[in-house]
């Protein structure tokens, strides 16, 4: 379904992806955990090609992303292509990005209506099934500022799952979160992953990573240490790098 | 009113009311009207001219983003002014000479003669002979035009300034959910600067009203032109004499004005309010507010 292959990404001089590979499949659960810095929002957002490496491929059901030189690097070639793969892949966001000028159900409806032409009508009776569904049904006509912030980033998942998308990315959906409102949202979670969603989850929750993820790599320095599946990473783990990763988080010792 | 017939013979309110309806004040009158169409057309023009400044110097075509930059700096650099003095007369030696051109091709002396600018009478703009109002009017659209151009350009820095302060990750976002650059422009983009660019413009729109009286420095007969001509004092020549009361004209003025800037800004207040409710990512203004 998703696959990355050998993925390159430097600003400037640092490089911060060093030949990443990775493949999901129908219905994976992938978690990426690492220190903070190790290149886990970069190689997420290389996914959607929100940003673009420099070198290495990506494949989306089959579909391999066309490049072109340009005189600023390397860019898709084909921006339907990359229009197409990013309504496939709905992204949300650690800071939730909600549109702040739109109620929470416009926030929903907005981008089936526009990017994938879905009937208005149609589109705001599954927005408001989609908010029933993450629990804040009620939510529907006030302004994302109105609303806390488990609720705003529900309210963002119920915006992802509205594209009906094939996979989901989430860029640490639950780290700018209380504890409390943490809970709400990885009970979201919990649920799309039983639903057998594809999913690739950057978390600082080890403990969600354990229950939700059926694959787990741990990224460090730009480079995939360590993977496999969650009982294999937090239980037999093989390298130092990580034994230290998972003391320093408090997830062992 | 028949008492006014002969305003020698009455006194007091009578009379007071006679003299504030002659003729005279009646065009006084009007001419606030001439200060409320100047505001209700130049307002748009200026918010499209400042969209189009902004958009321009915004676009990744560099051609296009140079012509937007010139415009907004090359206004900012210069005293208000000097441009109203500048454009309307500038525009209006343009049109003639062109009419010229093409009017009385015959004539072959030269149209700037030493100090002067002569063209033939046909190619004046409005002809010699036209009616007054047709100057008059001729002389506001200049005016118009000169407004235009000036406050475009504060307006046009001001949603530059707006554009630019929209967050980034609002428009990644709808980039992420597949939206075109265009889509993103008008759906997220646009609707999101009107609340930065608010302040901005309300300050504007008080300038431009503080700025009407540039009018009368333009030839028109505006209320700043009225009031020093009904104003100035009256001999017994005249129907109704009475003494310099240019003072208490001009008082007038400043409680219209004052009016007009103090009902603005209460409107302004409640628009800010309202988009300041909704639509703003709280989190995110603060710290653009700390900045300012
Ligand atoms: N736009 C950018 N320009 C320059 N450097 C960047 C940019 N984005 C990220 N980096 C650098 O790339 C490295 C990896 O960043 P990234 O955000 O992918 O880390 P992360 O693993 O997601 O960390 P965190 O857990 O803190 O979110 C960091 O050293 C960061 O400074
Ligand atoms: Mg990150």
């Amino acid at each position: 379904m998703i696959e990355l292959r050998d993925i390159h990404k430097a600003y400037g001089h640092i490089e911060v992806l060093k030949g990443i590979s990775l493949t999901a499949r129908r219905g994976d659960v992938i978690a990426l955990i690492g220190s903070s810095g190790s290149g886990k929002s970069t190689l997420l957002r290389c996914a959607n090609l929100l940003e673009i490496p420099q070198r290495g491929d990506i494949v989306f059901n089959g579909d391999t992303v066309r490049w072109a030189n340009k005189l600023k690097g390397r860019q898709p070639a084909d921006k339907n292509q990359v229009r197409r793969m990013r309504t496939n892949l709905s992204m949300v966001f650690q800071q939730f990005n909600l549109w702040a000028h739109m109620t929470v159900l416009q926030n929903v409806t907005e981008a089936p209506v526009s990017v994938l032409k879905k009937d208005p009508q149609l589109a705001e009776q599954q927005g408001r099934e989609l908010l029933e569904k993450v629990g804040i049904g009620d939510k529907c006509d006030q302004y994302p500022s109105q609303l806390s912030g488990g609720q705003q980033q529900r309210a963002a998942i119920a915006r992802a799952l509205a594209m009906e998308p094939a996979a989901m990315l989430f860029d640490e959906p639950t780290s700018a979160l209380d504890p409390e409102l943490e809970a709400e949202v990885v009970k979201v979670i919990k649920t799309l992953a039983a639903e057998g969603r594809t999913m690739l989850i950057v978390t600082h929750d080890m403990k969600m990573a354990f229950d939700v993820a059926n694959h787990v790599i741990f990224l460090h320095d730009g480079v995939i240490v360590e993977q496999g599946t969650p009982e294999h990473v937090f239980q037999q783990t093989q390298s130092e790098r990580l034994q230290q990763f998972l003391h320093a988080t408090g997830t062992i010792g | 009113m028949e008492f006014c017939a002969d305003p020698s013979l009455i006194s007091g309110w009578r009379w007071l009311a006679c003299y504030l309806t002659t003729p005279k004040h009646q065009l006084f009158y009007l001419s606030f009207l001439t200060v409320f169409a100047l505001l209700a057309i130049t307002a748009p023009v200026v918010l499209l001219m400042g969209f189009a400044g902004a958009v321009a110097r915004l676009s990744s075509f560099a051609p296009l983003r140079w012509l937007g930059t010139i415009y907004t700096s090359m206004v900012r650099g210069v005293p208000d002014v000097i441009f109203f003095l500048f454009v309307p007369i500038a525009l209006d030696q343009l049109v003639e000479l062109t009419r010229h051109k093409i009017k009385c091709p015959q004539v072959t002396d030269a149209v700037y003669r030493g100090n002067e600018f002569i063209v033939c009478s046909e190619a004046k703009m409005p002809l010699q002979d036209a009616a007054a109002w047709v100057h008059q009017g001729w002389g506001f659209v200049l005016a118009v035009i000169a407004f235009s151009i000036v406050f475009g350009a504060f307006a046009a820095n001001t949603l530059f300034g707006a554009l630019n302060a929209v967050p980034e990750k609002q428009l990644e976002t709808a980039r992420a959910f597949g939206f075109t650059e265009r889509q993103t422009f008008r759906k997220i983009h646009v609707p999101q600067m009107w609340t930065y660019a608010l302040p901005g413009l309300s300050n504007l729109w008080m300038i431009l009203i503080k700025a009407t009286p540039l009018l009368f420095l333009l030839g028109i007969e505006d209320i700043v032109y009225w009031a020093r001509e009904l104003g100035g004092s009256k001999t017994g020549y005249f129907a109704y004499p009475h003494p310099d009361w240019r003072l208490w004209y001009f008082l007038g003025l400043l409680v219209f004005y004052l009016l007009l800037t103090w009902l603005s800004g209460k409107v302004f207040d409640r628009l800010n309010q309202r988009f300041n409710r909704q639509n703003i990512d709280q989190q995110v203004l603060k710290p653009i507010e700390a900045g300012r």
